[in-house]
């Protein structure tokens, strides 16, 4: 197997680190996810890159030179190390791995993209990657030189955007980046371990995809399976039902219980985010038919990211 | 293709409004001409507030819209791009690169630290008169961008867990910002928007407002705004420890390292004495901009800052951008676009009772304070400046009372980090939350924009 194959094969978590409580909860959970040997972890602070009109035309890096030059960290730096320390006290990494530093000089800004990665004799890596990039979320999504990564976690406080600014207003980072990512990404809203994974099923063959894909994923953290469908209409139970057995039977082939099944009758998205509080993760499709509906970002899953309560996970 | 559609929209959203306004019927008053410039002034203040191309990209679209879509031709545009205002922001920038570069800093935290003592309460108060002081006349981004770091290591110096001092640092932290942004209404180097209104004034009624009449209009709210601020700072975030002494004795043990001041301290601290000389004695005959330049170029010649920095530290792309904004500013007053918004918005005005007086006053202020906090405030001035000054002729009011209630405004954007330089200079530290803004701005906007009307009513017209 060459290197690139090697690489290829390995599962790569980016997790978006802020600063906030909530990111280094996601942190905590990749750190779950990615206990393997097999499984890299990537913690990523990106600054959006200054347009200078917004501090008066004096570019904002004047002001962080001089705050190096008193010797203070830049705040990424801080958050990022905060993060490395923490995966250290939950044992996924120890002090004493081999530290590479790495420095390109980015979209004119000699501060740049800086890249710390730690790694051990079994090749297993832990980076922090200072980015800047034009927008934070065009950051977290730009394609990194060793491909793609496999799920992308951002951690994210309640939303209280009021019901006009959903319509008019800028799409919260998180909202943008689960829609438009390539790949799953986990949006965690004070993510409690341990409670299991919520899949959100319709029978259809897409959904058997993100059953397979989740199945894998929970795996990794031992986290309890289980099933919801919901029908519309009392009429259409039968085919929830029947939702629910196909994707069982999927998940028996691939030996993974199913704690529990549930079908009900109603509004798809007020019944999954209620159930979905009694659960550790909700897990809904984010393969679209078009393009043109992800522009407008709608559908059964955008609403369920958007109004639960519970962190969500969308599986590509 | 999906992705960059999703990235552009409001660039393409923009575009199609533009137009839409374009192909309406010419309203009653307007010209064909004005009905274009007003479509692109829409435009503008669209990219402006949702920023979905580089902001520079707004000013060179500026720059072909009127030589395309307005006919004018292309030497008439270019001649509009450059006035004293422009230099002036243009040498004012490049002498704030300079002056950071001094490493003044420490000095002036030690000189703050020894007047105030150790309580943090009187601590922040000297933060943010000092800060402020200096803002007023060196430009708000200056001063946040020298001072963000004793700030920092302040905080740090206390406690090295960032959760033990959350509040300390806001009170701090939120002293440069707000000291310094209250400041920027001082004198008219205190930030681009002033040299913007001047610009305007003199552009569309010849009105000659030099540095020392500025100051005498502003300066004194500015003061008085200062232990307001502190007031409201340590009542809205209650900071964990009210003495600072183990941090100040630290901060004083680093500044002492730095010995005693040099040559080249004194070199640049004389310079920019002559400058601010420069401002108050020969704006109203060779003009702002150019002692500005001078400046800059001093500092050059004396080797106490390298062109390399300079122009690492100066976003070009603003002076650009505020470059294009003042020509388009002029086109709307050129094809009475200006005139007709002005007129508009007053006939929304009489029904309320607001279209002279105190009602208009706070009317302007409160539509300045509202565009402010969405885009930066030279851009508000830039694009709210002639609609303002038509505004107050078609209502019979004082273009200089109007202009200064829009120009000091525009300073009230405390709400959102990208409203101020210094906010968003501050911001950058990484210790302060967006809804900090949020929790403090509003208490801020009341005072000042209360303070202002005071001023307008009682102590504009004794020096009128």
């Amino acid at each position: 197997m060459t290197l690139a194959d090697q690489n290829n094969n390995r599962f790569r978590i980016l997790v978006c680190i802020d600063g906030s409580e909530e990111s280094y909860q996601g942190l905590r959970y990749a750190s779950r996810l990615g206990s393997g040997l097999d499984a890299d972890i990537t913690m990523v602070y990106v600054r959006p890159v200054d347009q200078g009109l917004n501090s008066g035309g004096l570019q904002v890096r004047v002001a962080r030179q001089n705050m190096m030059d008193w010797d203070l960290d830049l705040p990424g730096i801080r958050y990022l190390k905060k993060g490395r320390d923490l995966l250290i006290e939950l044992g996924h990494m120890e002090e004493d791995w081999i530290e590479r530093t790495t420095h390109v000089e980015s979209r004119g800004d000699p501060l740049g993209d800086n890249m710390i990665e730690y790694s051990n004799e079994e090749g297993k890596q832990i980076r922090l990657w200072l980015k800047v990039a034009e927008t934070v979320e065009g950051g977290i999504m730009e394609r990194w030189e060793k491909g793609k990564h496999d799920l992308i976690i951002l951690g994210v406080t309640s939303d209280h955007r009021s019901k006009l600014q959903r319509v008019f207003g800028i799409a919260p980072i998180a909202l943008k980046v689960a829609t438009n990512a390539e790949s799953s990404v986990l949006v965690g809203r004070a993510i409690e371990e341990g409670k299991g994974h919520l899949i959100c099923t319709d029978g259809s063959e897409d959904s058997l995809n993100m059953i397979r894909k989740d199945a894998h994923l929970a795996s990794r953290c031992n986290c309890p399976i289980s099933l919801i469908s919901v029908a519309p209409t009392e009429q259409q139970r039968g085919d929830a039902d029947q939702a629910i057995e196909k994707s069982k039977a999927l998940l028996d082939e691939m030996n993974i219980p199913v704690e529990k099944s549930i079908v009900r009758v109603g509004d798809p998205v007020k019944e999954i985010i209620k159930e979905g509080e009694h659960h550790s993760v909700v897990v809904v499709s984010g393969t679209r038919s078009s393009g043109l509906q992800k522009y407008f970002m709608s559908g059964i899953a955008f609403s369920i990211l958007e109004n639960s309560k519970t962190s969500v996970l969308i599986v590509r | 293709m999906t992705q960059y559609l999703t990235e552009k929209k409001w660039f393409f959203i923009a575009m199609i409004v533009g137009a839409i306004i374009m192909s309406l019927p010419i309203p009653e008053g307007l010209t064909q001409a004005g009905l274009v410039v007003l479509a692109m002034t829409v435009v503008a203040t669209i990219l402006f507030v949702t920023e979905p191309v580089p902001l520079p990209t707004v000013a060179l679209l500026i720059v072909v819209g009127q030589v395309i879509l307005l006919g004018v031709a292309s030497d008439v545009v270019a001649k509009s791009l450059m006035k004293d205002s422009v230099l002036f922001i243009m040498g004012s920038l490049m002498l704030a690169v300079a002056v950071v570069k001094q490493k003044l800093d420490k000095r002036i935290a030690l000189m703050i630290i020894r007047v105030t003592g150790t309580k943090t309460t009187r601590i922040a108060l000297g933060i943010s008169t000092v800060s402020g002081i200096l803002a007023s006349f060196i430009g708000e981004h200056t001063v946040a961008a020298m001072m963000l770091p004793v700030g920092i290591t302040l905080i740090t110096l206390t406690s090295d867990d960032p959760k033990k001092v959350r509040n300390l640092a806001a009170v701090l932290l939120f002293s440069i910002a707000y000291g310094c942004s209250v400041a920027g209404i001082g004198t008219p180097s205190g930030g681009a928007r002033n040299a913007i209104m001047i610009g305007y004034w003199q552009e569309f009624y010849n009105i000659g407002i030099d540095y020392l009449k500025w100051m005498l209009y502003s300066y004194p709210m500015f003061l008085i705004q200062l232990p307001f601020v502190t007031f409201i700072l340590i009542l809205t975030f209650k900071p964990e420890v009210s003495d600072l002494s183990p941090a100040v004795d630290k901060l004083k043990a680093q500044v002492a390292a730095q010995g005693p001041l040099k040559g080249r301290d004194y070199v640049s601290i004389i310079l920019f004495a002559f400058v601010l000389y420069g401002w108050v004695t020969m704006s109203s005959t060779i003009g702002m901009g150019i002692v500005a330049v001078l400046g800059a170029a001093a500092f050059l010649i004396a080797g106490l800052v390298r062109w390399e920095d300079l122009n690492n530290g100066v976003n070009w792309g603003v002076v650009l951008l505020y470059a294009a904004a003042i020509s388009l500013g002029v086109q709307m007053k050129d094809t009475g676009a200006a005139a007709w918004i002005a007129q508009s918005f007053l006939d929304m005005l009489t029904p309320l009772g607001a279209d002279k007086g105190m009602g208009l006053w706070l009317s302007v202020s409160v539509l300045t304070t509202g565009v402010t906090n969405t885009m930066s405030n030279g851009a508000a001035v830039a694009v709210l400046g002639p609609i303002v000054l038509n505004l107050a002729n078609a209502a019979g009011e004082s273009p200089v009372v109007i202009g200064f209630i829009t120009a000091i405004s525009s300073a009230f954007a405390y709400l959102t980090v990208v409203g101020t330089p210094a906010c968003t200079i501050v911001y950058a530290s990484g210790y302060l939350k967006t809804t900090d803004f949020l929790n403090v701005g509003w208490k801020m906007a009341l005072m000042s924009t209360i303070l202002m009307l005071i001023f307008a009513s009682v102590y504009w017209p004794l020096i009128a």
